[in-house]
């Protein structure tokens, strides 16, 4: 090879670098669609989690055979972020109920899109559920942007959308209720709770995506009102030197500070492995998570040495502790219904068998046909419910913005296993979006 | 400005990181010598084999044998590869070879993301048993992953060296890069030489996906674009020079690492062997183009 195909060679390389992107890019870039009618998984034989099932409808046994209530849902789906879990579980949770008698004889039927944070397919989604697939209400949706890009759209229809929110829109509209407290208020748990262990110093640090200011808005109010200082740091992610990030803020919490991550599992996990490998997990007074590390995975990839020394905030009950009925018929549903539930048994299984609780709730107080009008006026009168899963009765109300949960439990890893370190706490009133909300929707009573 | 102290211990994550990137490097430029293929599924492959080496030790295996299989994957994968396509494309475009082993990248990517799927917030990990182990240098903790990277960089640096200029199937090689056609005429066994080197390259992509998924994350995006830095490095010693490849590899590991404690810079280091291929490339160029002129005005 001569001389100057090497140098060709080595330009078209840097061409090619770009091309990687594009082309990664561009496979990430469809759209897919599934009706969801998730099929049982269990065998005819009686169990313990077929019995269990029987409860989540009113007629055990009797299949729904009515006309279908079409419901919608967008996820986003795309490498390294997958949120179609809760759309999945919600599915599990209607599946079960169209087996054991439907809503008043009707089956539910949920339309799941997937979008991979492309603004303009999202919008199409949204218009495709509602003018092709004809759907009557919104549940599961759980998505990067999505409530940015619908919220008004939704709004004009006249949809009250029950969702797990990211976006600041998710809490902040009339028009968008969720199940879980979100990055901002989720980080405000863990930053609360290094706070009450006399944390000196907080460094909070969080992936480098557009939104960071408005979830740092929170920590910052937090940490200012306990006159205690606070570092804020971003990383790009994927994270390629954990190392770096580790020693960078242990260096900058101190011995007596806590560092806060908010990151999601994979992330999280590569930096508190980096700190343990640099025998930093004792430099400082502990370290705090906001809820996507509230995974057994983690808990099981980490090992003992960080029992007692990572607190995570759970905005939902953990459930490897607690053995309720509501705990057990959603273990049963995810056995039964959801073997496209990849993750198991978790948060975002959780958030989608809670969504489809308070749907399946307000469904069944519809009188006469099930309407856009009818569905979603049901939805927004859903008042003090308990769904099992909260620390709070839950409620949608007529509020100008809605942060119907907002009050967390703390769990810490105890050998693979997360547990619980601090039972029912309310988000502090500081957060100035928290004090907003209280102040026109009050303080939900604690779940009974 | 952070003080010397503070810039201390990224020297050793830096170079940790640096080393393992030579090893890649190294091992795309032998490729590139060998075949005149730029070899971008080099960090998928890791990746991959790194997901199964998981798999394996998640389902009860020993550590090694999960070790084993997964440099076993990256040389047969690669081998294979190799075997099927690089007849074919060994006389298209250089451009088209290096596009063909984007589609490998791709469809491996897509293969992990079906397989080993983080839609329910999964997240995996591989720790080596030297991960436990290390000493201190003053107040900064070395563990003997590091150490092994470093070492290991340096020694594929070395050997490979030696290898391409005192054996045989080296200097086959080397002539290869030269000339495949002329090569080909004085009786060298073109394909077995082909053969090899994209043997040792897939055992290279294997040895540092398990490395990189334990000193970086193992995570099929992470790992298949770190190798990125890999080939800056490769590029910035114009795929040609092994010794470049090193050095060049054990700067943007460096570089990249000393610009953590830096506030106004810390957001901008991964753009790092951007930064630095562009400016190697285009200072390199300008040299090229001086020698040019000189030659024609000799001539």
């Amino acid at each position: 090879m001569s001389m100057r195909e090497h140098i060709w060679s080595a330009r078209a390389v840097v061409g090619l670098v770009a091309v990687i992107g594009m082309l990664a890019a561009a496979g990430c870039s469809s759209s897919s669609s599934t009706s969801s009618t998730p099929k049982s998984t269990s065998s005819g034989t009686p169990s313990t989690s077929a019995v269990s099932t029987s409860q989540c409808g009113t007629k055990p046994g009797v299949a729904a055979t009515g006309t279908p209530i079409p419901l919608g849902a967008i996820a986003t789906n795309q490498p390294g972020t997958s949120f179609t879990d809760i759309p999945n579980m919600a599915a599990a949770y209607f599946a079960c109920v169209n087996a054991n008698g439907g809503i008043n004889g009707h089956p539910i039927k949920l339309y799941i899109e997937t979008e991979q944070t492309n603004p303009a397919q999202i919008a199409a989604d949204a218009k495709q559920l509602v003018q092709t697939d004809h759907v009557v209400g919104i549940v599961g949706n759980t998505s990067i942007i999505e409530c940015s890009v619908d919220s008004s759209y939704w709004q004009k229809l006249g949809y009250y959308i029950i969702d797990s929110g990211i976006a600041p829109e998710c809490y902040s509209t009339s028009n968008s209720a969720a199940v879980n407290m979100g990055p901002r208020y989720s980080s405000d748990g863990a930053v609360q709770y290094a706070l009450a262990q006399h944390a000196s110093k907080i460094v909070f640090d969080q992936s480098n995506v557009p939104g960071t200011g408005y979830i740092a808005a929170g920590p910052s109010a937090l940490a200012a009102n306990a006159h205690v200082p606070i570092v804020q740091l971003t990383e790009n992610v994927p994270i390629t030197d954990a190392d770096s990030v580790a020693i960078k803020e242990v260096d900058d919490a101190g011995p007596n500070g806590a560092v806060v991550l908010n990151f999601t599992p994979p992330e999280a996990l590569v930096i508190l492995q980096a700190a343990q490998k640099l025998g930093l997990e004792d430099k400082v007074k502990l370290w705090g998570c906001s809820t996507p590390c509230n995974t057994d995975f983690l808990a099981t990839s980490l090992g003992p040495k960080w029992n007692s020394k990572l607190f995570v905030n759970a905005e939902l009950t953990p459930p490897d502790v607690t053995n309720t009925t509501t705990m057990k018929l959603y273990e049963a549903i995810l056995k039964q219904y959801g073997s496209a539930v990849s993750g198991g048994i978790g948060s975002f299984s959780q958030m989608g068998f809670t969504e489809a609780e308070i749907m399946v709730h307000a469904l069944e107080s519809v009188t006469g046909a099930y309407t856009v009008a009818s569905v979603n006026a049901a939805v927004k009168a859903v008042k003090d419910f308990n769904t099992g899963m909260l620390c709070q009765a839950w409620t949608y109300g007529s509020y100008p913005m809605h942060i119907p949960n907002n009050m967390d439990y703390t769990v810490t890893p105890d050998n693979g296993k997360m547990v619980t370190a601090q039972g029912c706490t309310l988000i502090s009133a500081v957060d100035p979006q928290i004090k907003a909300y209280r102040d026109v929707a009050g303080t939900a009573a604690m779940a009974p | 400005m952070p003080s010397w102290q503070d810039f201390e211990p990224f020297i050793v994550s830096g170079l940790a990181l640096g080393g393992v990137y030579a090893l890649s490097g190294v091992g795309m430029v032998v490729l590139y010598q060998a075949t005149g293929v730029v070899y971008l599924a080099f960090g998928a492959v890791g990746a991959m084999g790194a997901l199964i080496a998981w798999s394996l030790i998640n389902a009860g295996a020993p550590g090694w044998v999960g070790w084993l299989v997964c440099v076993a994957f990256g040389a047969l994968l690669t081998l294979g590869y190799g075997m099927v396509f690089g007849p074919l494309l060994a006389k298209r475009d250089p451009l088209v070879k290096a596009v063909a082993t984007l589609g490998l990248t791709l469809v491996l990517f897509g293969l992990m993301d079906l397989l080993w799927t983080t839609s329910g917030g999964q997240s995996r990990a591989i720790t080596l048993p030297t991960d436990n182990g290390g000493f201190m240098i003053s107040q900064i903790q070395v563990d003997w992953t590091q150490v092994i990277s470093l070492v290991l960089g340096i020694a594929i640096t070395v050997v490979t060296g030696v290898f391409l200029h005192y054996t045989k199937l080296g200097a086959a090689m080397r002539a290869m890069a030269n000339d495949r056609e002329i090569t080909a005429t004085l009786g060298v066994p073109v394909r077995r030489v082909e053969a090899a080197a994209w043997l040792g390259c897939g055992v290279l992509a294997g040895v540092a996906g398990i490395l990189l998924a334990d000193l970086v994350a193992l995570d099929a995006t992470t790992l298949t674009f770190l190798v990125i830095s890999s080939l800056a490095a490769a590029l910035i010693a114009r795929l040609r020079s092994i010794t470049i490849t090193f050095l060049a590899a054990i700067l943007i590991g460096l570089v990249h690492d000393l610009l953590t404690p830096i506030p106004s810079l810390t957001n901008y280091r991964d753009a790092t062997p951007f930064v630095l291929a562009a400016i190697a490339l285009l200072v390199l160029s300008r040299g090229g183009g001086r020698v040019l002129v000189r030659s024609r005005e000799e001539a």
